[in-house]
């Protein structure tokens, strides 16, 4: 368990000299025990006290990343074992499979895809995170080609998959600087593995089938000076990868085998079932995940899981309200009126973009609820509309007084009328049947 | 993990030794643990979801099914026989119907479902409090003596779907909206009127996959670990039935060579992870859905 404030301060020195940057050895432990301060910066720890406050205050799993620039994988610095307890931070990258067997024309497909294709949904922007390069040929030169085929198309985040450390080594001429995961190593090969991630700065793999293997494992790389590290639990079957991702998340995070405050590595190539896997991986606690390339429908189902599991519970993705203008347009233009969670807005905007429509969308503050929502937690009320309307200078910007209110408000529609002035127009409830509506009764 | 708690067992489904007609019975709960780990339950059951009018269903899964879809008891056949269902739900869609007065026909479908299959039946009446009375009883009756579910229990229209349980010997649906005191409420007024707990299953309302799936999903995980802490008022199954997954615009509006496919992701990906969280009855309308779960329980569940 994480050391409490008071715990901490029991084992400074007491001085209150200020040294570390605060005015108490108490007011630095609070720091410390908020994760806000660095035990080091007090210049009076002795060794073991040292390590110590490092081992308790230290995220429970190490936060690594693989790759460079905007597109790196930051994975790790998880802390709970439920999303519901708090969070989960940092979606696991998705990568995708290319073995070195391939020919360089279907190589530079996959690739090309990977990096350029896109998905748009709730206003965020979602891809598959990069390329798992295995080494299916044996061949150091097969194996160098294939990373200096994708190397010079894509700048995408890489794993590098063999047994043999010169196969990865061949690899790692042509892409070493990009911090590419190396994997992975063994309780047999590891000291070879630890020599090329450190020669590189590469984050290294590890893998071992049982808790107590991956913490002998880790403890030992750490030894050998590697601690950008990822665990494959090396499970045969997704029961079996549920079984051990499931004790180590818990073994981290309560910090019983610190050892394995690692991201785990989710091969879904290995099971029979890839697609089972996969969600598996998404769902419990897989940070890196390898995959056979996925046409459209997995891959947007797959993304759109991991853009669920990894929203924050406690704060729905939510627009500024506003007044939005769509479509450029004028002051005759319809006001329309929606909430302010980003999946409704981005819906309804997706249909009025789609159709051309000009008009006026007022994104009132519903705290993120969607239309329905809102109107059963009665948070959707006329009050809202009137203010709305009034601050965000609706009345300027149109030159009529007729509002449309989405369908699923029709129950607010009377005393909406009743309390603004306006002329109150219910809309239908799916928005896929706006534009429709709108050239139909607004012409 | 060790817990105090263990979920209640719930059977559907009666044999003609235990006064129905079924061929096989269907039983849920018993977990000691979270899904697919050691102590927890048996694999998670699929029900295939048909209805008696198809005006409002997916157009995906009524042409991928095909003309049986026009007679409930074929299509029930088919859900058994040929794509291999647990359980058939049947939702009596043509009470949704503005002025519903057939309530002969009703019985009639029950019947046609009963003799087209032997599986447990999960029967969803009318969602109109005006004619749930009716209705419910109706349900209830045709299917005396089998065990079936029904649903839908809310907090405030619970009264008419529980009589028909209590008075046919069925068990009930309670859902309520991913709010997990919510839950708890239902579970304890349908309690107080005489529903045993070993004869309610919960339904915490799944929204589809994007539309509200992340909130379903974790309102499921704390059901359950609150009824693996020990609390007996939600220690019950769970039901899980992204509804909307064929709706939604990503289906809908999919490229038409890759729209079954897309239909198909969409259920498997909520059903899959409904289970993963607790649900230990998932409900799907593709039948291609249906078969990829099964294929993946069994991975989870170390069959394969
Ligand atoms: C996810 C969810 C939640 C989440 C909140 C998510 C959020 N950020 O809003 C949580 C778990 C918090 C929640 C809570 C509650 N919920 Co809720 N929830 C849902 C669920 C599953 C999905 C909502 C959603 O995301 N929809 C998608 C968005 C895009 O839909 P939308 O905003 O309505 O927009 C559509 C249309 O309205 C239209 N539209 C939008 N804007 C406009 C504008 C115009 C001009 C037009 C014409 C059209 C239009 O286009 C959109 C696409 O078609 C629904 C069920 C469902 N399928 O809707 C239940 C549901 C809405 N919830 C319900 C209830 C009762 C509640 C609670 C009151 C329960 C409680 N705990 O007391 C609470 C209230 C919240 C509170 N704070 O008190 C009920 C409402 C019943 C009713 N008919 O009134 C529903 C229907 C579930 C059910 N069947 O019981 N909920
Ligand atoms: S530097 Fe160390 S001894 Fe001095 S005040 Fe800070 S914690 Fe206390």
């Amino acid at each position: 368990m994480a050391l409490k404030a008071l715990d901490i301060y029991k084992i400074l020195p007491k001085k209150n000299c200020k040294e570390c940057g605060f005015p108490t050895c108490l007011a630095f432990a609070m720091k410390i025990a908020s994760g806000k301060a660095d035990p080091a910066t007090c210049p009076y720890l002795d060794e073991e006290t040292r390590q110590k406050l490092g081992a308790a205050t230290r995220p429970p799993i190490r936060l690594v990343r693989i790759g460079v620039g905007p597109r790196k994988v930051v994975v790790g610095e998880e802390t709970v074992l439920f999303r519901h307890d708090k969070t989960f931070y940092h979606p696991p990258g998705l990568m995708v499979e290319i073995p070195d067997t391939w020919s360089p024309g279907q190589v530079k497909v996959v690739a090309a895809q990977i990096e350029n294709e896109m998905f748009t949904r709730v206003g965020q922007d979602l891809f598959l995170s990069g390329v798992a390069i295995r080494n299916v040929s044996g061949a150091a030169d097969t194996f160098q080609k294939t990373v200096a085929a994708i190397e010079e198309m894509v700048s995408l985040p890489e794993i590098l998959i063999s047994d043999h450390p010169e196969v990865l080594e061949a690899g790692l001429i042509e892409c070493g600087t990009y911090r590419p995961l190396l994997c992975a190593a063994t309780d047999a090969n590891y000291t070879s593995f630890c020599r090329l991630a450190t020669k590189f700065g590469c984050p290294l793999t590890v893998r071992a089938g049982s808790v107590e293997g991956l913490a002998n494992l880790t403890t030992k790389c750490v030894q050998e000076g590697v601690e950008d590290l990822v665990m494959d639990p090396a499970a045969t079957t997704p029961r079996e990868f549920l079984a051990l991702s499931t004790q180590i998340r818990k073994a981290a995070i309560e910090r019983t085998v610190p050892a394995v405050g690692y991201p785990v590595y989710c091969d879904t190539t290995t099971y029979p079932d890839p697609d089972a896997a996969c969600a598996l991986g998404v769902l419990k606690y897989g940070s890196l995940i390898v995959t056979r390339p996925l046409e459209y429908s997995r891959k947007l189902a797959f993304l759109t899981l991991r853009q669920n599991i990894y929203t924050d519970p406690q704060k729905p993705i939510q627009m500024a309200p506003g007044l939005y203008p769509v479509n450029s347009p004028g002051r005759e233009s319809p006001l329309l009126i929606t909430v302010n969670f980003s999946l409704t807005y981005f819906t309804v905007l997706g249909y009025l973009e789609g159709a051309k429509i000009p008009c006026h969308l007022l994104v009132v503050d519903t705290e993120g609820l969607s239309v329905l929502t809102a109107v059963a937690a009665g948070k959707l009320n006329e009050t809202l509309v009137r203010e709305s309307l009034k601050k965000f200078g609706a009345e300027e910007a149109v030159s009529h007084r007729t509002l449309v209110l989405p369908g699923y408000a029709a129950p607010i529609s009377g005393r909406v009328e009743e309390m603004t002035g306006w002329k109150v127009m219910v809309g239908p409830r799916d928005a896929a049947d706006l534009p429709e509506f709108l050239e139909k009764e607004m012409g | 993990m060790t817990w105090s708690g263990e979920i209640d067992r719930v059977h559907i489904g009666a044999t003609k030794q235990e006064g129905g007609t079924r061929s096989r019975v269907c039983t849920v709960g018993g977990a000691k643990n979270l899904p697919f780990l050691e102590g927890a339950s048996e694999m998670p059951l699929i029900a295939l979801e048909i209805c008696d009018d198809t005006g409002s269903w997916s157009p995906i899964v009524l042409a991928y099914t095909g003309d049986v879809t026009r007679d409930a008891g074929e299509w029930a056949k088919k859900a058994e026989k040929e794509f291999g269902a647990d359980l058939v739900r049947l939702h009596l869609t043509s009470t949704r119907k503005r002025g519903f007065s057939d309530v002969r026909g009703v019985r009639t479908t029950i019947e046609a479902v009963l003799q087209g299959t032997g599986l447990p039946l999960i029967i969803e009446g009318s969602n109109e409090p005006s004619v749930d009375s009716e209705v419910f009883s109706a349900c209830g009756e045709a299917a005396a003596g089998e065990r079936a579910l029904l649903g839908t229990a809310e907090a405030d229209r619970y009264r008419s779907v529980a009589a028909a349980a209590v008075a046919f010997g069925h068990g009930v649906i309670a859902q309520s909206p991913i709010d997990i005191n919510l839950a708890k409420q239902l579970n304890i007024l349908l309690h107080e009127i005489g529903m045993p707990h070993d004869r309610i299953v919960i339904d915490p309302f799944t929204g589809a996959l994007g539309y509200g799936f992340e909130y379903s999903y974790s309102v499921m995980e704390r059901i359950r670990t609150a009824a693996l802490k020990g609390d007996t008022d939600l220690a019950m199954p769970m039901i899980s039935a992204a509804a909307d997954s064929l709706n939604i615009k990503e289906v809908r509006e999919a490229p038409q060579e890759v729209r079954d496919e897309t239909a198909v992701m969409w259920e498997f990906c909520a059903a899959f992870s409904a289970a993963v969280a607790g649900a230990e009855i998932v409900c799907v309308r593709h039948p291609r859905t249906l078969e990829k779960l099964k294929k993946g329980f069994a991975h989870l569940a170390g069959e394969g």
